[in-house]
């Protein structure tokens, strides 16, 4: 297939904007008559609310109000509903709001919030759901059993478990009685921030009129809307949400979370809108975290490697409210398997409640926790099988007519795992190792495949409303949120390979408004492209047939004897007798004025096909839009210091079609590099009382440019899927996933030493290499 | 106890009153609505905020507003002419750099400052110079080799 426009690294639509910094972000929102708030945090991560004092704060200067969370009489969530904007009884977590201030200026605010005196009596916190779990540990929602939530989830009342997810394949007991080998681990994916470097916010603003009118830095407007609708006992028409440009997600700006609480707060000063941004210490504690997921895993294998069974317990920290996280479990759990077919499997996550921040998506959503241990573990099998690791893999790699644990029969056009992984392994592991260690340094090289399932709800669509302006041009207008990933640049794309025209003539929407902007679930799980995209198609080619439909009137022919060329619709047989796109796009008049035909605008959504909720095994479908992929590096480690150099890491994913090879590129550099961060050097730390250790940017360990791999190797194959647009699957989140593990490969390569808890810093290595001296 | 202070902006003079209490940002954000300027931290590690004050990259985050009277401040705003980017807008642009854009205005900021300091900055300069930046999206490599490559065409149009 010869593609005009697909393929083409075609520069973004959004950059010179963005060069010049002039697009709107949310902290740039100035409306006349804004008011600002600022929280009170609490001192405890557990404790009793006492009292409030708020009459210093009330007559601070420029203070319009003081809100605290007495009066709250609703919960929300968007999978569970164990969430409230304002702490009422007792605060659960240390970045929780407790009380709020709402000034005319930020400065003005924040002076207030140190004039309100709260008193607390502590209560036992458990930052570790290994704690939680035990027997007698305090409730931290005593009510938990009793909050509405979506259908198939199981909270255990009178216990700190918040969902127990149970998948069960085949028959794991005689998976296990049929194994020679049986090998068993247990790895910690510990809490980390998305860390995106807008730091997340909103505006609320009650109007007058008894609407509500919202900005968030979100990607779900359409999941905020609904939520504050139902919250307001308003009908979902009656709030509008604007999406500006989003500086970054990663996962973390994802339901509803923070916009509850602004909204909360300006539901006290209606005609007011009230602007609330965090600070990067809110960002890192109030708003979602990452990970906190431990793997405990045992797998079991024949002598010839070949795989029987799959048990794994994931226990996951998942915070003050699991709402966000509970689906991340889910996906860690049923994706614990990694890229590989495992004929018998008990898969278990359990999603805990802990005194911690609620940890919601990061990007990779659960996949790069329970593959980190998956991908060590058949590192450590074939050690203990005294097998070629690469040959191990090749034995059980998923594909084509194969299995995954939910149940879902892979087919040709899922990807081919086995070709990216030899890729990668040609690049790095075709020659062997020129050194091993030197005065200064050891060398090592490390592999990893991996697998990502979609992620998406039944219902999950996205829709696209396509208008063909009087000059041919055409604006396109999606709910979709861009947060750097490039999707203005894909729809741009594939409308103007569909169109036939160039991508300059068509105009990408800049900001989601839900009252123009077309529905959408939310912009997550790497599916953009892939429905996003599609729904471009469908919308683009029912405009072509419109465009043929009127045309055939004005040529009098029948519309099957008409091709569509971009400018104009002309007569297959004899081109020359042809009408102008312009001349059609608002119906065709003809010398007389009298006009025929519609004003070519259409509108088109897409789905995954026959995705499903679980069923009773905790089995069912994603919409087969799986993705494959294979990581591998060169790494040197500093003997004296323990300081680790990714000399170079290599990627290679089964992504159907590139669409934009210089945007893909983007992607997957950047989210190894994010990744780097969580192996080597990040992690948001709590102490045993809950308060934390570093959320400051300074002391999180967000890696700078110094850390960046000497040199990043990147490569696609391109087996075409069936879903997205000319074959193209997500690329998003992958990169993030395979490179924990194929560090830690590498270290054991270069040193002899297996680590199975993240992150390997300078500090542990340099400790771990002494010890073995010893 | 309120001040006053008179400084150029982009080359506009400006007078602003202040508290006291602010910083530099504040008053470019807030005063004068130059909203390119961005904040990603609150402990001047992140250099969303860099803007150039008499010839150096300083993070407006930490630099106390008082102490801008007299000074010239160059910041985003200041750096396309009319409808032409500065080189180094067009060479971030042009390297695949721009993805969510909010560190980019700190990036170019600095490279500016460098550039103008030092048009034949080595590599390794340059990244110590950029490792005073954090980037989420990109991995850094686009970022690198676009500041490398508005070194490069500054050079040889002896653009400042």
């Amino acid at each position: 297939m010869k593609f005009k426009y697909v393929g083409k690294s075609i520069p973004r639509p959004d950059a010179v904007n963005k060069a010049t910094g002039k697009v709107r972000f949310l902290d740039d929102i100035r409306i006349p008559g804004m008011l600002h708030a600022a929280f009170l945090r609490p001192e405890y991560a557990h404790a009793k609310i006492l009292s409030i004092d708020t009459s210093g704060a009330e007559t601070m200067p420029g203070v319009r109000k003081v809100v605290t969370g007495k009066d709250i009489s609703f919960r929300y969530g968007d999978n569970i509903m164990d969430r409230i904007p304002l702490a009422i009884n007792k605060v659960r977590y240390i970045g929780e709001p407790v009380a709020a201030v709402v000034a005319e200026t930020l400065h003005q605010a924040r002076q207030a919030v140190k004039k309100i005196k709260a008193e607390y009596e502590p209560l036992p916190v458990y930052v570790d759901a290994r704690d939680a779990l035990k027997e007698g540990a305090a409730l931290i929602h005593e009510e938990s059993g009793e909050f509405d939530h979506l259908p198939g989830l199981e909270p255990v009342a009178g216990t700190n478990i918040a969902n127990r997810y149970v998948l069960e394949k085949g028959d794991v007991e005689k998976g296990f009685g049929e194994a020679d080998v049986i090998l068993e681990g247990e790895f910690n994916y510990p809490f980390g921030s998305c860390a995106a470097l807008e730091p997340h916010g909103s505006v609320a603003w009650f109007h007058e009129d008894g609407s509500i009118e919202t900005w968030s830095s979100s990607i779900c407007p359409f999941i905020v809307r609904e939520d504050l609708a139902r919250v307001y006992g308003l009908p979902i028409s009656k709030v509008r949400v604007h999406i500006p440009e989003v500086g970054g997600c990663f996962g973390y700006k994802s339901d509803v979370t923070i916009e509850q609480t602004v909204a909360y707060v300006a539901s006290f000063v209606p005609g007011h809108p009230v602007k609330w941004v965090a600070t990067r210490k809110e960002d890192l504690l109030s708003t979602l975290i990452g990970h906190g997921i431990r793997t405990i895993m045992k797998i079991g294998a024949k002598k010839d490697g070949t795989l029987t069974a799959m048990k794994t317990t994931l226990l996951h920290s998942t915070g003050a409210a699991v709402d966000t996280g509970i689906h991340v479990l889910i996906a860690s759990t049923h994706n614990s398997t990694g890229a590989y077919e495992f004929p018998n499997c008990y898969l278990e996550g359990i999603s805990v409640y802990t005194n911690t921040p609620p940890v919601g998506a990061y990007r990779g959503y659960g996949h790069q926790e329970s593959q980190f241990a998956t991908e060590r573990m058949m590192d450590l099998l074939a050690r203990k099988l005294e097998m070629d690791p690469f040959e191990l893999r090749e034995k059980n790699y998923l594909g084509p007519g194969k299995f995954t644990s939910l149940g879902e029969k892979l087919w040709k056009t899922n990807g081919d795992v086995k070709k990216c992984a030899g890729i990668v392994r040609e690049i790095v592991f075709s020659k062997p190792k020129a050194v091993n260690e030197d005065d200064k340094y050891y060398y090592g090289r490390g592999f990893a495949a991996l697998m990502k399932s979609p992620k998406g709800a039944p219902f999950s669509s996205k829709g696209c409303y396509l208008k063909f302006n009087v000059d041919g041009s055409v604006t396109i207008n999606m709910g979709g949120a861009e947060v750097g990933q490039g999707l203005r640049t894909v729809v741009s794309q594939v409308a103007a390979e569909v169109l036939k025209i160039a991508p300059e003539r068509i105009s990408v929407y800049t900001e989601i408004d839900t009252q123009f902007s077309p529905w959408e679930w939310q912009t997550i799980g790497s599916m953009f492209t892939i429905q996003g995209g599609r729904a471009v198609i469908r919308a683009a080619e029912k405009a072509i047939d419109k465009l043929k439909g009127i045309a055939s009137q004005a040529l009098r022919v029948d519309v099957d004897m008409l091709e569509y060329g971009g400018d104009y619709i002309f007569l297959r047989s004899d081109p020359s007798v042809r009408v102008s796109v312009p001349d059609v796009a608002r119906g065709y008049t003809y010398d007389d004025g009298v006009t025929i035909g519609e004003v070519v605008q259409t509108t088109a959504d897409a789905r995954l096909p026959r995705y499903s909720n679980p069923d009773k095994k905790g089995m069912g479908t994603m919409g087969v839009t799986y993705t494959f992929g294979a990581q591998a590096c060169e790494i040197r480690i500093e003997k004296e210091t323990g300081k680790i150099f990714i000399d170079h890491f290599v990627s290679c994913f089964d992504v159907g079609r590139v669409i934009n090879p210089k945007q893909i590129r983007g992607q997957v550099a950047g989210g190894v590099m994010m990744a780097i961060g969580a192996t080597l050097y990040e992690e948001l730390k709590f102490k045993e009382d809950g308060k934390a250790v570093n959320p400051h940017f300074s002391k999180y360990g967000f890696p700078t440019i110094k850390e960046a791999p000497g040199k990043q190797t990147i490569e696609f194959v391109e087996t075409p899927g069936e879903i997205g647009p000319f074959g193209a699957r997500g690329i998003g989140e992958h990169p993030v996933i395979g490179v924990a593990p194929s560090i830690l490969n590498a270290i054991y390569d270069a040193t002899g030493i297996d680590f199975y808890d993240i992150p390997i810093t300078e500090d542990k290595m340099k400790k771990a290499l002494a010890e073995k001296k010893d | 106890m309120s001040q006053r202070v008179t400084f150029t902006v982009n080359g506009y003079e400006r007078t602003v009153e202040l508290e006291g209490w602010e910083r530099l940002i504040d008053v470019l954000r807030e005063t004068l609505s130059l909203t390119g300027t961005k904040r990603g931290c609150d402990d001047a590690s992140c250099g969303a905020c860099v803007v150039v004050i008499d010839g150096e990259a300083k993070k407006s985050c930490v630099y106390p507003a008082k102490k801008i009277d007299g000074k010239e401040v160059l910041t985003i705003e200041g750096m396309a002419d009319g409808m032409t980017l500065h080189p180094i807008q067009q060479a971030l642009i042009d390297s695949g750099a721009v993805q969510c854009g909010y560190c980019i205005p700190g990036i170019v900021m600095e490279l500016y400052a460098l550039f103008n300091k030092k048009p034949d900055a080595s590599e390794e300069e340059v990244v110590d110079a950029l490792s005073l930046h954090l980037c989420r999206c990109t991995g850094y490599e686009a970022i690198l080799e676009g500041a490398l490559l508005a070194r490069e065409r500054m050079a040889a149009a002896s653009v400042k």
